[in-house]
């Protein structure tokens, strides 16, 4: 995982550097309120031209598996400065929702002891399990 | 216990999940970012799904 991170004082965008075959890619998370209370929305992306995240482009740097336990890091981190809000993420591409549901699963465990992890199948909400078909994911931070 | 005082420019933390340290540096030109609306058609499609939910947050 990267483990160098730029952040806002309130912990709402949190920027890193991708290092790889195409060179220093800069990245960007961001944690952006929705319209029902408490919920947060997890956008991850490149830092374009215009200083814009661009969820879809494909950088290709060799380095999918460290990004994915970075983000995982700073959700991780997020979650304990707020850990009654709920974080909502999608991909940008059915291909990475399906990349991001892979990963979960591979983790489950691991990661459940941590957090609720909610799908969005359809329009419920379920307990996410391996091998669902989902839209989203909602989670929590498991608060002791 | 990780302690996020914005007051202190680094913040140097190690969870349980990683067996690594991570740097936290607070940078000043983020906060610019505040109020705009970053990543819009994420959050637009978050908002739709939210609206759209019939079964209610866990508790």
């Amino acid at each position: 995982m990267y483990s160098d991170f730029d952040y806002t004082y309130d912990y709402s965008v949190i920027e890193f550097t991708s290092i790889g075959k195409n060179g220093a890619i800069p990245k960007r998370v961001v944690f952006t309120e929705t319209e029902l209370d408490n919920v947060y929305n997890l956008a991850f992306g490149d830092i374009d031209e215009n200083g814009e995240i661009d969820d879809c482009r494909i950088s290709d740097n060799g380095d999918r598996n460290k990004i994915l336990a970075t983000i995982v890091k700073v959700v991780d981190d997020y979650t304990l400065k707020y850990p009654n809000r709920w974080i909502i993420f999608t991909g940008s591409t059915k291909e990475r929702t399906r990349l991001y549901r892979i990963a979960v699963g591979l983790n489950l465990e691991e990661l459940s002891r941590k957090f609720e992890i909610y799908a969005f199948v359809e329009e419920e909400l379920k307990l996410f399990t391996k091998n669902m078909e989902i839209n989203s994911f909602l989670i929590k931070r498991k608060n002791d | 216990m990780i302690n996020f005082m914005i007051m202190e420019k680094v913040l140097r933390i190690k969870s349980d999940f990683f067996d690594q340290k991570v740097t936290y540096t607070y940078k000043k030109e983020l906060d610019k970012l505040k109020g705009r609306v970053l990543a819009p058609k994420k959050l637009e499609e978050a908002n739709r799904l939210l609206r759209n939910l019939k079964t209610p947050l866990p508790k």
